[in-house]
């Protein structure tokens, strides 16, 4: 009973604390920089998704650990693919208070011109976790591995229907089309379907299309009950877990490439030295706690921490690989 | 483990004092939630993932499940009362419920819609129960080229809608699916009449439309016939109490709609909404007076109420026996499955059969509570309506705006509930039905892209449509239900000529 009062009382705290917008007020004392008020962390869509969850965990394990003694409220900003919220962030220039999750996306998005701003109109934080994609198909299949489908898919790239949940040019697309093309398939003919009402799963059991493109969370069930086979992950080396550690990866196949879904929080440009440290030390110590983990552990998010520096470089290398894709596949706008 | 086993396993979970307890929150939210317009289902099980982490899976499943039904439940009291949908599932809701509320039989509209959810959810439940694993199969057997063809069986329901005119009706839905179009274009990430704006991205939200149209249309034609006494809500409720005859008019609808709106929640992707309003038409198409229809008819009001609710626990088909997701608001479920350590799959009936149970018998009893908690509550929820004009205008404005502020925090879709509630009340002033347009926007989208989706997986060849055997069957109901009835009429005529 107690605990249902306290369950009542926390989600009206959660739900004021939500509604607490915060602006731009730094009170900086040169390199020790706290928080005085509220911090907002932006998930740039609707609740329940996965940035949402990355972020209401983060801010959840940030304030139950002790290591941001401000409230942390997450907010929704819904629209574009994440654009409505990066749009609302680029006005919060230099703010310390005014976080956001994001991931691959960043990088999609703009490519594809449906976003005005790109990372470098954010500054990067941390990253903290990282997902790896997969290729299944139907357990009856004829093919085994995925050389047998890229081999099929060279001789006739038409012959095979990919689906995934983002648009064309975005996640499952290109990370699909990123493996293909090293095999040597002529990328520009793959035919993708778009599945944006959670019909992926079901399209590919019943037959209506032959390849499923997406993360790995999304399969190992589906492999337990033996209605699926995974050809490939996207990861360099074999995934750690029970059925998971039986995937295997392109690389031992021959196909020499790896696609990573990396997640993490970043700030407004121009974020002060001083708060972009704090932030930076608090998310690698937010990573280094066991509720997180056991967070990543129930969700399989892979851990992924990159500092600041490294985080900049890591995301230019992501630009230029996806868009020499995007340009080969002619969706660069 | 048998099934008989698991069965008991999950009684014991739910009928235990926490079970009970859990479901009885999660219910009691759920209709609170579903009667604010606006607020759904979604964000309150979102906002609650970080606060059920730690606690009893079974028990946070159990209120989860019970804030989503009970949404759905309690959704149906604004849309009778103010013609404000609570939730997309209800908008069906309102073309027979608000009339009736305006007839002055508020507090029998209320009743109806209550029992008619009570029965609906229950129908839903026992099916679940019997059939969920064996409907695992029916719940995968839909591709896009079945999607398509169910979706325009869905839209001959637009000459049905008319109130009059099929013209006007036909021009009402074309509009509806223009608007439909907005936003990116999922098979090819073009944007297409978004004027540059990424407000307009990801589309225009459901609730915006149904809020405005019906909701702020309404209010626009209360301020603007302000001197009329006759018109404007009828201050008076009458009476609660359903009468035999009555019951015997909900029967039909409710025992069929229950069976179907149940089928088509199991489809993924389909949903309450959907359902409520392919049970509206069918029972429009079925029954003899038909021209009752929108004018507070209690088979019209019964028919998408009890679908929604069948729905619902339709819905659960999938998201248990499969761990997909059918719905906006199951995916959250499944996500909050997985925070708390379990994973949503086709295994979870044979090594969760307590969690898998205990949801599913706990949706008996919380469909009772809806009930227990919502009759009672008739009479006090109905005095809304006492409410001096004026100050009902503004509630329900403040409503709206509130309920559309709240699905994405942009004060964009504020401009564009108002732009809604403009054409929604010209649309009126010409006599051109709204539910066809909105209609249309509901199906618009998902009709483009499964044709499309279809078209891609066979290379561009039109036969897919007709090699499939369900969606054959689909498309020659679709053209018999749209030729039958003027070949019928010619006959009729050519043998009083005779």
């Amino acid at each position: 009973m107690k605990r249902s009062l306290l369950f009542l009382g926390l989600s009206f705290a959660l739900i004021l604390a939500a509604c607490n917008e915060s602006s731009g007020d730094a009170s900086s004392a040169d390199g020790d920089w706290m928080p005085t008020k509220n911090i907002e962390i932006v998930a740039p869509s609707g609740a329940g998704g996965g940035w949402d969850t990355t972020a209401r965990m983060a801010a959840k394990v940030l304030e139950e650990e002790g290591l941001i003694d401000q409230g942390i409220g997450v907010v929704n900003k819904t629209g574009g693919g994440g654009a409505v919220g990066w749009a609302y962030i680029a006005t919060k220039k230099e703010s310390p208070y005014n976080l956001f999750v994001t991931s691959t996306p960043m990088i999609d998005v703009p490519l594809n011109g449906q976003s005005d701003y790109d990372y470098t109109d954010f500054t990067p934080i941390a990253n903290v976790i990282a997902d790896y994609g997969a290729f299944a198909v139907k357990a009856d299949s004829k093919w085994q591995t995925l050389n047998d489908l890229f081999d099929d898919m060279k001789k006739d790239p038409t012959s095979v229907t990919v689906i995934g949940s983002s648009s064309p040019g975005s996640m499952d697309h290109l990370k699909f089309a990123k493996f293909a093309k090293e095999a040597g398939v002529d990328i520009t003919k793959i035919k993708y379907v778009s599945e944006q009402d959670g019909g992926e799963l079901t399209a590919l059991l019943n037959g209506s299309v032959d390849v499923f493109s997406t993360d790995v969370s999304e399969v190992v069930e589906q492999v337990r009950a033996g209605n699926i086979r995974v050809l490939a992950v996207t990861s360099e080396e074999r995934l750690e877990g029970e059925t998971i550690s039986e995937f295997p990866t392109g690389v031992e196949q021959g196909i020499n490439t790896t696609y990573i879904n990396w997640r993490g929080f970043f700030g407004p440009k121009d974020l002060p030295e001083d708060a972009l440290e704090f932030y930076e030390q608090k998310f690698k110590e937010m990573t280094e706690t066991d509720a997180w983990k056991e967070i990543r552990a129930n969700y399989g998010w892979g851990d992924f921490f990159m500092g600041h520096e490294e985080y900049q470089e890591f995301l230019k290398e992501q630009v230029e690989s996806s868009k020499a894709l995007l340009d080969e596949l002619g969706i660069v706008r | 483990m048998g099934v008989m086993d698991g069965i008991l396993e999950g009684a014991k979970v739910a009928f235990s004092f926490h079970g009970i307890l859990f479901v009885l929150m999660g219910v009691f939210l759920g209709t609170i939630i579903g009667m604010l317009p606006g607020l759904g289902p979604i964000t309150a099980i979102g906002v609650m993932i970080p606060i059920s982490y730690g606690m009893d899976a079974n028990m946070a499943l159990v209120m989860m499940a019970g804030i989503y039904y009970g949404a759905i439940f309690g959704g149906s009291t604004s849309s009778i009362l103010l013609n404000a949908p609570g939730v997309a599932g209800t908008v069906a809701t309102a073309f027979d419920g608000y009339p009736m509320a305006q007839q002055g039989k508020a507090g029998k509209a209320l009743a109806i819609a209550a029992v008619s959810s009570f029965i609906g959810g229950t129908v839903g439940v026992i099916l679940l129960m019997l059939f969920a694993p064996l409907l695992a199969t029916v719940a995968i057997s839909f591709g896009p080229p079945e999607y398509f063809a169910l979706m325009l069986l869905a839209l001959t329901a637009i000459a049905s809608l008319s109130e009059g005119s099929t013209i006007k009706a036909l021009i009402s839905g074309t509009l509806g699916f223009m608007v439909a179009m907005i936003g990116i274009d999922g098979q090819t990430g073009t944007s297409r009449f978004t004027f540059g704006s990424a407000s307009l991205l990801s589309g225009i939200d459901f609730l915006v439309i149904a809020l405005g149209i019906f909701a702020l249309a309404e209010v626009f034609k209360l301020i603007i016939t302000r001197n009329d006494i006759d018109s404007g809500p009828n201050k008076n409720i009458g009476s609660i109490r359903i009468t035999k005859s009555e019951l015997k008019e909900m029967s039909g609808p409710a025992s069929r709609q229950s069976v179907l709106g149940f089928l088509i929640g199991v489809l993924p992707g389909a949903g309450a909404t959907i359902a409520s309003f392919i049970a509206y038409i069918t029972e429009k198409k079925i029954a003899k007076k038909p021209e009752e229809f929108g004018k507070g008819s209690i088979k019209g009001l019964t028919a998408p109420e009890t679908a929604n609710n069948a729905a619902t626990s339709g819905a659960f088909v999938p998201l248990l026996s499969l761990g997909i997701p059918g719905s906006g608001t199951t995916a959250v479920l499944l996500g909050a499955l997985m925070v708390m350590g379990i994973q949503p799959g086709p295994m979870l009936f044979t090594e969760k059969p307590d969690l898998f149970w205990g949801v599913i018998i706990s949706m008996y009893i919380g469909n009772i509570f809806l009930l227990v908690l919502n009759l009672p509550l008739i009479p006090y929820i109905s005095k809304l309506l006492n409410i001096p004009r004026p100050m009902l205008i503004s509630l329900v404005t403040i409503f709206c705006l509130i309920g559309v502020y709240g699905i994405s925090f942009n004060t964009f879709d504020l401009y564009l509930l108002l732009a809604f509630g403009i054409i929604g009340y010209l649309l009126r002033l010409v006599s051109f039905p709204a539910a066809p347009f909105i209609l249309a926007f509901i199906l618009g989208e998902m009709i483009e892209q499964s044709v499309r989706k279809s078209m891609t997986i066979s290379n561009g060849s039109f036969m897919i449509f007709l090699e499939r055997p369900i969606t054959l069957a689909f498309l020659i109901i679709t053209v018999l239900s749209l030729a039958l009835p003027p070949l019928l009429g010619m006959r009729k005529k050519i043998k009083s000529i005779e």
